[in-house]
């Protein structure tokens, strides 16, 4: 108790250098905090955006389609298979699309495409479409109603109102077939890849230009109630549908980039942790070192009078104690408002393409319980451990040396 | 009398070349008995204060052997001489050397702490030592707000008040006044005969030597003259 009070006090000889050592320690912590969160924030986006422009939570296949995206590859219950995720509570909502690669023609242009024949209802649960449409209305049901990406219509040079013409490959026979449109609306994702090359029907008018029937479907998009569950193969409803002829997978299984950048991010908190706290640690040290040698000659003096090296050890670890607690109190309120603040403002990425995912939102910081428990104990761990050498160091000295100006 | 200090030709030497090495302390045997009040004079780098580290196992002879009550301090090292010192020697140093952060109570109480005396015994013992110091109703002002005179006092308090066998002072009294010095030898000299400790200090003040029951004359290391009164 007596070393932990003499601790306390010696801490308030130098004020001006503890007050350093606490401010080096305190802004990485606060630092730190507000890293984690920025990439927590990132990452939260990254799949917001990644689930929620089109790909969805999860999607169902028919083993084999994601391959090549051959139109033949289809699912053929698609009742039962609506039915399954209609009952099941996991899931949120889901969509079931028909998807072809297309020629696009307008009387200006022609390019090629990919034909998404959407339930214009049921999309809306699951994707950005419906935001994404900038001019004219989104999909009601008609037959000829047609939605194309905004950079796609100035390559054809048309605009709401104006005739598409779709030439397509049959379902099945590989036979040719045309099927005419009319502009309906013009959508922009702010992602290049959908806004120059998808188009957006409605479902029934997608099947029929295909030759497919009500129960052929190339994919089901689903969303979860909760985000988790679309990375859990455990799920029920991923149990249910993977078997030799369907494969039902999460976000993360179709987009595996993605998910190495997430687990790449995930390092990110530790890596700039590590650097923080290293240089922090050297500031540690150094301050300890100062003080020590401010002290020397009272370190030969409690030796002297029988202070065991041990508790002249402890007296420097205990030093280093309090100062990582206080640096973590002043950190954690530091971090904290660094990271409201961030949260309510975010961070202003401009518009971004990332893999083919579009953010143009701000990045807004997300809090943590381990930011204000784990950190903080890792910081009063580094704090001490990095007090080790300097400890050692007074625990060593040799009275005589330390006192040969005074006895 | 019986010897609690004794030295057998010790010898301290700094520096390991032959021919630059400075031989400190030069195979000096004494013998100081129980409630002797010795001086140890000399000009400066005579070798006092080295001697005075060697009887305080503060620094090892490079040969020799050094004995406190019979024990051989210079065959310790670590924790247990720490604990030898902390309950065989009383230090009082030249500057005081006092912890400043604590009051002159604390200081006081610190050594007792390391002892594990019971917190009831150590207030009595530190309201004794400050009223046989002289300085009751002092004991809360930390270093800083005493002058030298009364650090010193809370210095000599704080070395006897663990009740050592030995008590050590280079030079206790070099930064204070003649007056304030020779008051302060008085105190030692009568904490020295009412409490029978053994007192060895360093001095090279004639004033101050005089209080002394036994001189020994340092020069170069060794010892030139051993002198009772």
């Amino acid at each position: 108790m007596q070393t932990f009070k003499l601790a306390f006090r010696n801490l308030f000889r130098n004020v001006r250098r503890t007050l350093l050592t606490v401010m080096l320690i305190s802004l990485s912590l606060a630092a730190l905090i507000a890293v984690d969160g920025i990439m927590r924030g990132m990452l939260t986006l990254m799949i917001e955006n990644v689930t929620s422009t089109i790909v969805g939570e999860a999607q169902v296949h028919r083993v084999g389609y994601r391959e090549n995206m051959d139109i033949d590859i289809f699912l053929e219950n698609s009742d039962e298979i609506a039915q399954k995720l209609q009952q099941d509570p996991a899931l949120e909502s889901f969509t079931a699309r028909v998807i072809s690669g297309a020629m696009i023609s307008s009387s200006y242009n022609v390019t090629a495409g990919l034909l998404y024949g959407v339930d214009a209802q049921r999309e809306r649960t699951v994707s950005k479409l419906a935001q994404a449409v900038v001019e004219g209305e989104y999909l009601s049901g008609g037959d000829s109603e047609l939605l194309i990406g905004d950079s796609m219509a100035d390559l054809l040079e048309v605009g709401l109102g104006d005739r598409i013409v779709l030439t397509l490959s049959e379902a099945g026979t590989g036979e040719l077939a045309q099927a005419l449109f009319r502009i309906s609306g013009i959508v922009d994702f702010g992602t290049r890849e959908l806004d120059d090359n998808f188009i957006f029907v409605n479902i029934s008018a997608a099947r029929q230009a295909l030759a497919m029937t009500d129960q052929q479907t190339h994919e089901f998009a689903l969303n979860f109630v909760n985000l988790e569950d679309a990375d859990n193969p455990q799920l029920g409803i991923f149990q249910q549908l993977n078997d030799e002829e369907t494969e039902a997978l999460g976000w993360l299984d179709l987009n595996g980039e993605i998910g190495l950048i997430i687990e790449l991010s995930s390092y990110t908190s530790l890596i700039v942790g590590g650097i923080l706290f290293f240089l922090a640690s050297l500031g540690v040290i150094n301050s300890m070192f100062m003080s020590i040698y401010e002290r020397i000659y009272e370190f030969g003096v409690i030796k002297a009078i029988g202070t065991r090296p041990a508790a002249i050890s402890h007296l420097i670890l205990y030093e280093a104690l309090l100062i990582g607690v206080f640096s973590c109190v002043l950190g954690i309120v530091m971090g904290y408002l660094l990271g409201l603040y961030t949260s309510n403002f975010g961070i202003g990425i401009g518009e971004m393409e990332f893999s083919g995912i579009a953010f143009s939102d701000n990045i807004l910081s997300e809090f943590h319980i381990i930011q204000f428990t784990q950190f903080p104990v890792y910081v009063v761990l580094l704090t001490v451990v990095a007090a080790i050498y300097p400890a050692r160091f007074a625990a060593k000295i040799i009275p005589s040396d330390a006192l040969q100006r005074s006895l | 009398m019986t010897a609690v200090i004794s030295t057998d030709k010790v010898c301290r030497y700094f520096g390991e070349d032959y021919e630059t090495q400075v031989k400190a302390v030069d195979r000096v045997s004494i013998e100081i008995g129980r409630g002797e009040f010795t001086a140890i004079v000399g000009p400066s780098g005579s070798g006092k204060t080295t001697l005075l580290h060697l009887l305080g196992g503060l620094d090892n002879p490079t040969s020799g052997s050094v004995e406190l009550s019979g024990t051989n301090i210079a065959e310790m090292s670590g924790a247990v001489l720490s604990d030898f010192r902390r309950d065989h020697i009383g230090f009082i140093f030249q500057s005081y050397n006092l912890i400043p952060v604590l009051s002159a109570e604390e200081n006081i109480e610190y050594i007792m702490l390391l002892q594990g005396v019971d917190a009831e015994e150590r207030k009595h013992r530190v309201a004794e030592m400050l009223k046989q110091v002289g300085l009751e109703g002092l004991g809360d002002r930390r270093p800083s707000k005493l002058s030298g005179g009364q650090q010193q006092r809370v210095a000599i308090a704080r070395a006897m008040v663990s009740h050592p066998e030995i008590i050590l002072a280079d030079e206790p009294t070099a930064n204070l006044d003649s007056k304030t010095g020779i008051a302060l030898l008085d105190l030692m000299k009568e904490l020295n005969e009412k409490h029978n400790m053994t007192f060895v200090f360093s001095t090279h003040d004639e004033k101050i030597m005089n209080r002394a029951g036994r001189l020994i004359y340092m020069q170069d290391g060794e010892i030139e003259s051993d002198e009772v009164k």
